[in-house]
């Protein structure tokens, strides 16, 4: 086929689409809203999945931790990173933020305990915790709801846990953990502040210390953390800043483990996988659907130019030219359809971004697979919903074209021409 | 006019009839009965010979052209172009005999709507790959010639039907193919424009050698042929 061939298939596709104007733009508007559908849906979902991650990951774990190799999963206090004499920590840390995309790295030391306050006791993971690296990891310190982070001698509640034994700010609470060396430790702490993290877990069983404080009540070595939570910038990537906060790790402390949080949060993971898997399937359905109209549309316009089909027949133009005609009608269709789509969704999307709708009214702020999600109705940005989408609708006009070019290649010349 | 009933006796350059068929039968499946519309034809058709196929309405005019042409298969018998058999040969090689020997005119014009004139004209030199200058320069020259001048971006619609089947005479001939099947080209002109179109058929018969052959059922064309095959009922009569 030659390229002038080529060309002029073209030519007689963008014409033929234009030559029906209504049935073309009301074909097109079908398509471009189901692109918009598409995209605005796509993205609402990553906007779910972007809130989840982000609560799963910023209000306490952040995404990459990096633990003492045997720590997990019974996560015994003495499992501490570099044994019991504990590590370089400051090296370590130092190791940590020098890598690209990490925007925070906060070292941590956990124990389990008792809180008490007048009558009440309540069981709680105790979190040695250096309040200005922990304020770049996770959200204890914008969670507070009154008073401030714990200094030395100093405790944090979470608010249910401050409700259950009563205590507020300025109050003075019991704490008994059992210590490194076999005793039990017990001390008085001030409370310093309550926070709130809107996950149920933290508000209602952690307490926040200063390290050393904590370590002292622990009897362990200062050095000795459990665990460091590192913060990244592309939170649902976090894969390629792991492997080399892995490789800087293993440089200054080896036999520690480093874990983006798709290993350690292997629900939130399959969540977000299966989000994304639904988002295929959701775009599948909708271009599925659009593609029945579609095809019947140009399957009509296919039969009306039967005649027109014949003629070019007859003239020497070969199946595969009559074929590639409606094809390119089709593609054409699509292109149409997307530029059109992409006009209407864009601002919307920017719209829907940039103003959540609050539905709060209706429904209140719950946890999902540990991360808590706020009832916002709101578009996450991304390449990928708006390719996928836009790859679908092309394709849904070309494919709804592949049946009306079969039919048309198959014309009978002399009997269309006689009206057979 | 010569009066031929069955065979001329011309070849083209190469020592070939234009146009040969043997047994040429076309029948069409239908109930209660089938059509036979074509039975036993033998025709054949020296290059740049100016035929005319004669006969009523239903005498199978048509169909002996499709035939020839290519765009229908015969039921029996046998067609050959240029000394190649046709008949059996694939579609996509049936296509490229078409586009590269055949031209068709068309009882009703049949130009493609969404084409200008000058578009519809240079159609069939599109698919041979002709360069464009190439293509505008025969445009314009014919176009000139047949008094289409000035009518090149003009979209079918907003010609007259002489001016349409001009262009699609044009169409047929600048591809310059050996052989032109023109089926009742003056059925839906008037008498002048039927003149001045088999004129331009006439011309480029005699300066080209462009073989043609076309059904016609008016008199006046059938004076102008230089030969006449008379069909009644499917079959050459005589």
């Amino acid at each position: 086929m030659s390229r002038t061939a080529n060309q002029t298939w073209w030519r007689i596709a963008w014409r033929n689409l234009w030559r029906n104007r209504r049935r073309t733009i009301l074909t097109a508007s079908a398509l471009s809203f189901g692109f918009v559908a598409s995209v605005l849906m796509i993205g609402y979902m990553d906007g779910i999945v972007e809130e989840l991650v982000s609560n799963g990951t910023r209000v306490v774990t952040g995404q990459v931790q990096i633990q003492a190799e045997d720590y997990q999963p019974e996560r015994s206090i003495h499992k501490t990173m570099g044994g019991r004499e504990g590590l370089d920590v400051d090296a370590l840390l130092a190791a940590v933020e020098a890598q690209d995309g990490v925007t925070g790295a906060a070292p941590r030391l956990y124990g389990g305990g008792l809180v008490s306050s007048g009558d009440e006791t309540v069981g709680a993971v105790l979190m040695g915790i250096d309040a200005a690296r922990e304020a770049t990891v996770s959200r204890f310190a914008s969670g507070l709801v009154a008073g401030r982070m714990p200094g030395p001698g100093e405790i944090a509640l979470g608010e249910a846990m401050a409700e259950t034994v009563e205590a507020g700010v300025g109050d003075e609470v019991v704490l008994v953990a059992p210590a490194a060396d076999g005793s039990t430790g017990n001390d008085l702490f001030a409370v310093s502040g309550i926070f709130s993290v809107g996950v149920g877990a933290y508000d209602d069983s952690y307490a926040l210390l200063e390290m050393g404080s904590l370590a002292e009540l622990m009897a362990m070595d200062p050095g000795r953390i459990h665990e460091v939570a590192v913060a990244v910038a592309r939170i649902r990537e976090p894969e390629v800043p792991a492997a080399e906060i892995r490789e800087a790790v293993a440089a200054v402390a080896p036999g520690l483990r480093t874990e983006p949080w798709s290993g350690f949060l292997d629900q939130l993971y399959f969540m977000v996988n299966y989000v994304d898997a639904v988002n295929f399937v959701v775009a599948i359905l909708i271009f599925g659907m659009a593609s029945f109209g579609v095809a019947n549309a140009m399957l009509i316009a296919t039969y009306e130019r039967r005649r027109e089909f014949a003629v070019a027949r007859s003239l020497g133009t070969s199946g595969g030219g009559i074929g590639r005609i409606v094809i390119y009608e089709g593609l054409l269709l699509g292109l149409v359809s997307l530029a059109a789509g992409a006009a209407l969704a864009a601002p919307l999307m920017f719209y829907i971004h940039n103003n959540p709708i609050d539905l709060s009214r209706f429904v209140g702020t719950y946890s999902f697979v540990g991360s808590a999600v706020r009832p916002m109705l709101t578009v996450e940005y991304s390449v990928w919903g708006p390719f996928v989408s836009a790859v679908a609708l092309v394709g849904t006009g070309v494919v709804s074209a592949l049946l009306p070019a079969w039919r048309a290649v198959r014309i009978p010349p002399a009997d269309v021409l006689a009206n057979r | 006019m010569q009066e031929n009933s069955t065979a001329g006796n011309g070849t083209n350059g190469a020592g070939q009839p234009a146009v040969h068929t043997e047994g040429l039968w076309k029948i069409y499946p239908q109930e209660p009965r089938p059509v036979e519309a074509v039975r036993g034809v033998d025709i054949e058709v020296s290059a740049g010979e100016f035929v005319a196929m004669a006969g009523p309405s239903g005498s199978g005019k048509t169909t002996v052209l499709n035939l020839l042409g290519g765009l229908t298969r015969p039921s029996r018998g046998r067609v050959w172009i240029a000394g190649r058999e046709i008949s059996e040969l694939p579609d996509k090689e049936l296509a490229k005999v078409r586009l590269s020997r055949i031209g068709f005119v068309f009882q009703s014009y049949n130009l493609l709507p969404v084409l200008t004139a000058a578009e519809n004209a240079e159609f069939t030199m599109l698919l041979q790959g002709l360069p464009a200058r190439e293509r505008r320069e025969r445009v314009r020259r014919l176009f000139a010639e047949i008094g289409l001048e000035g009518l090149e971006d003009r979209m079918p619609p907003k010609l007259s039907g002489g001016q349409q089947q001009r262009v699609a005479v044009a169409r047929a001939v600048l591809a310059e193919p050996a052989l032109v099947l023109a089926d009742e080209p003056t059925a839906n002109l008037d008498s002048t424009m039927a003149e001045a179109l088999l004129d331009v058929m006439e011309k480029l018969n005699r300066e080209k050698g462009t073989t043609f052959v076309f059904s016609t059922h008016d008199p006046r064309v059938m004076e102008r042929a230089g030969r006449l095959i008379r069909l009644v009922d499917g079959r050459v009569e005589g």
